[in-house]
């Protein structure tokens, strides 16, 4: 995908993977020139902000052997490490993993807490999902709860309802609690469009469940809904031949609750026709580094390896819980500059070159983003599909995999 | 490196021996003929039996169906935590547990441990085709390989329903293999997973699904003249329409009548052999499936045979996963429409032997296993984790050779199901030399494997040694010696080193014609591009590619 890339006239790259979100979108164009990279077409403003590359001629260089010396001490006196941030390619994550196997500590990423209000629904009762290519073809009444998923996931509407599908004939989107901006408006078209201004989407998520699934419950509205338009949501969802519910857990309150109600609704409806559930997140890998980690370990992230096992618990290995009792930082971040938490004691960060840090690090060893420095393999956030990263440009600094390998002591 | 194996006796039913006592001789990783050159290693094997090392034709290894199962099941992993290695340096080795759903890492230990090999997983999604490449890669001691699950995708059933000649068919299916670094093509309940995106319940043989004029038997019989014309070893394995439906017997009898003689390969059988006789409506009908599969030299099976105990089901037919639903235990369940392509459903649950159902199921199994006469054409399989763990197999093994423990087992189980099996009155009991057939011999043969399931010069040095014993569990249970590609990695039923495998693949000829609708279809319709759904050489195996077996077509 990627050419010849010269210092001379800009090189129009396409068909670029982008690995940010989670959407997983693999069309977009950029230019190159040299070492600067600019984004031309296809681009949501987030990715055009973390792919696009000035040469101020102040870049970060790679770390030198003592900053690694210094990483290696810190790492052989810690007893209870935290690998937190995450923000890694596959083999990034398979560094990791096989550096915490040594050392032992905490594993979590930086984006998980949306994905544990996901999984408290999923691992109690389960749930009936589906992926993109599904809903682009087949939905024909979108449910979202929360806010206008176009603010985290730039394209999504775009990308998950094109005009073009195998079956849907029409689209319907009820918004549930939040409103459609004009980025959204633009990329559905056609599409009806019903916003729920709701002041507890919990509530009303509660009660379009139930008229659902039945008997309907009494009252005139619901977490401020009109009971009416809400037997009217219900009834196009049962109406509906492939519906869909969608929701950003990273970005609503009480979303475990969001998540088992949304799973309990879309259950009720594959009584009598079909449909999934598709939670929204994905971003920086983190749904790679989660499917690592249960192929590797059976656990998700929030995962501790102490002695001679390890063990999970999404409450005391979340990042803030397990710094509590941490003696040591490993920060993770390759995607995007961002530095890690308050922290007590030392931290090593292995990071984006351009992170601004309130409190410089022990030790910084500076990586180069997958898709822009090196190759690699990202997770949609369906956890079905993975794409391969391409390189854009000559990496100057190594990969997260190569910074954690120098660091791993030989058995 | 030159390693001699000494003093034990060889079972190797490709070549004719059976418990030949002769000395086996390696040379970096492959078998080669005696020589009386010095060796860099020696064993002196005592008279324990020699075998190729064991091959696993069905068995669920990789893929988000079982991280899904990792996530559903975490009651598994907990109850079955990582053991340490004090052989291997370094003890902790972060090697994961499990059992109904162990990890990676675990699942080549402990079929090492077995005496196994290579182990193919049998429903790999194209849209999920780079993942299970990833899992399989992290899977030490064992070469695997996948089965693409094709016809239930809707870039197919399209082609089909528009008369696409077969010729195109082809063309697709070359692409597909290669794309997704597939070993053999999978059908699961054809057409079925697609008919339930659109609200169908069930679908029979010759039943049309709701949107295109396309029958199961349509996707089938299209599907194997694909891979016979294209030259595939493996013939297509098939998980057939209704499946666990009692009454599926005649769908299980007409699917064998509509190869019309050409090879097909049934997969977990057990399933999909109910009848619907006696009170409860729920029989036994291996004795009828039995005998047409012995009239039919074109079928193969492997049975799925059930085990008791907590597993875990995960399958791509979301469709009779939807439906099993009810009999989940734990109470959870996952299931998932799948990118145009096909899905997925992951149902815990326990086989009780005081269940009627459940210990009919097993009965099932054994009869199957008994009743079908040529071990070449039957494959020891529990459907991993399906029917149950692979683990099990030591058990499973016992069973097939000891009639009187098999007798003793059944009289334990629910009374209702004593009396509606035929197994008690069965007095066949397989001969070492034919487990040997159904673990090793017969699964290389089937799946194309010259070098593999024997131990002739040139074969790879994959072997197993088993000491003798007359409880054939104790004796499957720990291997004495497993080397793979010549490494030793299996000392006195414990892992002792962890040796890189390879994966499988086929490749065929493509008519690249093919290119253009493909890369339209991927761009437009599914929203990825075609050169992003397919995977290269570099990404498997650590960067180390596949092993791969040229097809030759034409055949037809």
């Amino acid at each position: 995908m990627n050419g010849e890339i010269g210092a001379g006239a800009p090189l129009v790259v396409k068909d670029v993977v982008c690995g940010f979100c989670g959407l997983g979108c693999d069309d977009l164009a950029v230019e190159v020139t040299g070492r600067e990279v600019r984004p031309a077409a296809s681009v949501c403003p987030e990715a055009a902000r973390l792919l696009r590359r000035l040469d101020t001629g102040a870049g970060t260089g790679p770390a030198s052997g003592e900053v690694y010396d210094r990483a290696r001490t810190l790492l052989a006196s810690a007893r209870a490490p935290v690998f937190a941030g995450l923000g890694a390619d596959i083999e990034g994550g398979r560094a990791l993993l096989d550096l915490a196997t040594r050392t032992g500590g905490v594993l979590d990423h930086a984006a998980s807490a949306g994905l544990f209000a996901n999984y408290a629904a999923v691992q109690r009762t389960g749930w009936l999902a589906t992926t993109l290519a599904e809903i682009r073809n087949r939905c024909d009444v979108l449910l979202v709860i929360g806010e206008d998923p176009t603010a985290a996931f730039g394209r999504f509407f775009e990308r998950a309802l094109p005009r073009e599908a195998l079956f849907a004939a029409a689209r319907h989107v009820i918004i549930l609690g939040g409103a459609l901006g004009a980025q959204a408006r633009r990329q559905l078209g056609t599409a009806r469009v019903t916003e729920l201004a709701a002041g507890d989407p919990v509530a009303a998520l509660s009660a379009l469940a139930q008229l659902v699934a039945g008997p309907p419950p009494r009252g005139s509205s619901f977490g401020g809904v009109a009971a009416e338009a809400l037997a009217e949501a219900a009834a196009a969802l049962k109406g509906a031949a492939y519906a869909v519910a969608t929701w950003n857990a990273a970005s609503l309150d009480r979303a475990d609750l969001v998540a088992e109600r949304a799973t309990r609704l879309i259950d009720a409806l594959n009584a009598t026709t079909r449909g999934g559930v598709f939670p929204l997140g994905g971003r920086d890998n983190i749904i790679g580094i989660n499917q690592l980690l249960l192929w590797r370990l059976g656990y998700p992230l929030r995962t501790a390896i102490r002695g001679e096992g390890s063990e999970h618990d999404p409450a005391l290995y979340a990042t803030a819980a397990a710094l509590e009792d941490a003696d040591l930082m490993i920060w993770v971040s390759a995607f995007r500059p961002e530095p890690p938490p308050a922290f007590d004691g030392p931290v090593i960060v292995i990071g984006h070159p351009d992170t601004e840090f309130a409190t410089p690090p022990d030790v910084f060893i500076p990586v180069g983003t997958p898709g822009v420095d090196h190759a690699g393999t990202v997770f949609r956030m369906d956890s079905i599909v993975s794409l391969p990263l391409g390189a854009l440009r000559v990496a100057t600094l190594p990969s997260v995999a190569e910074a954690v390998r120098r660091l791993v002591p030989a058995r | 490196m030159r390693i001699r194996l000494r003093g034990g006796r060889v079972l190797d039913p490709a070549n004719g021996e059976n418990a030949v006592a002769r000395d086996v001789e390696i040379l970096d990783g492959r078998v080669v003929a005696a020589t009386r050159e010095k060796a860099d290693a020696d064993y002196d094997l005592g008279g324990a039996i020699v075998m190729a090392g064991g091959i696993d034709l069905h068995s669920h290894i990789a893929g988000g169906k079982m991280n899904l199962a990792r996530l559903l099941m975490q009651e598994d992993r907990r109850a079955y935590p990582e053991p340490a290695l004090p052989q291997l340096s370094g003890g902790f080795c972060g090697c994961g547990g499990g059992r109904a759903v162990p990890t990676a890492h675990a699942t080549g230990c402990r079929y090492a441990e077995l005496g196994y090999t290579t182990v193919f997983e049998p429903a790999m999604l194209g849209a999920n085709a780079r993942a299970a490449h990833l899992e399989m890669a992290d899977i030490p001691n064992l070469d695997t390989g996948a089965y693409l699950v094709l016809g239930n995708d809707d870039f197919i059933l399209r082609l089909i329903a528009a008369g696409a000649p077969q010729e195109e068919i082809n063309a697709y299916v070359g692409w597909m293999l290669k794309a997704t670094q597939a070993f053999a093509i999978k059908i699961v309940n054809p057409g079925g997973i697609n008919a339930f995106k659109f609200n169908a319940r069930s679908l029979n043989l010759d039943e049309q699904n709701p949107h295109y004029p396309v029958t199961p038997r349509n996707v089938l019989t299209t599907l194997i003249r694909a891979v016979t014309e294209l030259g595939v070893p493996h013939p297509i394995h098939l998980h057939g329409c209704n499946l666990g439906v009692p009454g599926n017997d005649e769908t299980t009898l007409a699917t064998i009548a509509a190869t019309e003689g050409r090879r097909l390969h049934l997969t977990h059988l057990q399933f999909h052999s109910y009848g619907t006789e006696g009170d409860r409506r729920f029989s036994s009908s291996a004795a009828r499936i039995a005998a047409m599969v012995n009239a039919n030299p074109n079928i193969s099976v492997d049975v799925g045979q059930v085990m008791f105990g907590q597993t875990v089901t995960a399958s791509a037919d979301y469709m009779a996963q939807y439906r099993n639903r009810g009999f989940a235990s734990p109470k959870k369940s996952i299931g998932m429409d799948i990118e145009l392509d096909a899905g997925c459903g992951v149902v815990p649950f326990e086989y009780r032997d005081k269940n009627f159902v459940n210990a009919l199921q097993w009965a099932i199994g054994l009869e199957l296993f008994l009743l079908v006469e040529d071990p070449w054409r039957i494959f020891l399989t529990t459907d991993h984790p399906n029917g149950g763990p692979f683990t099990t197999y030591p058990h499973l093994i016992r069973l097939l050779m000891d009639r009187d423990f098999r007798n003793a087992q059944l009289a334990t189980l629910n009374k209702a199901a004593q009396a509606h099996t035929l197994l008690a009155q069965i007095t066949r009991e397989y001969s070492l030399e034919e487990i040997a057939i159904l673990t090793r011999a017969a699964p290389a043969r089937i799946l194309g494997l010259t070098d593999k399931g024997h131990l002739a010069p040139g074969a790879v040095a994959d072997i197993a040694v088993h000491d003798e014993d007359a409880d054939r569990e104790a004796m499957f249970s720990k291997a004495r010696l497993v080397f793979k590609d010549g490494r030793l990695i299996v000392k006195d039923g414990e892992v002792v080193d962890l040796a890189p495998g390879t994966t499988h693949v086929v490749r065929t000829d493509v008519d690249s014609a093919i290119e253009g609708k493909l890369d339209a279809w991927f761009d437009q319709t599914v929203g990825l591009k075609a050169k992003h759904f397919a995977i290269a050489d570099g990404e498997l195996r650590g960067g180390r590619g596949p092993s791969v077996l040229s097809c030759v077509g034409g055949a037809s």
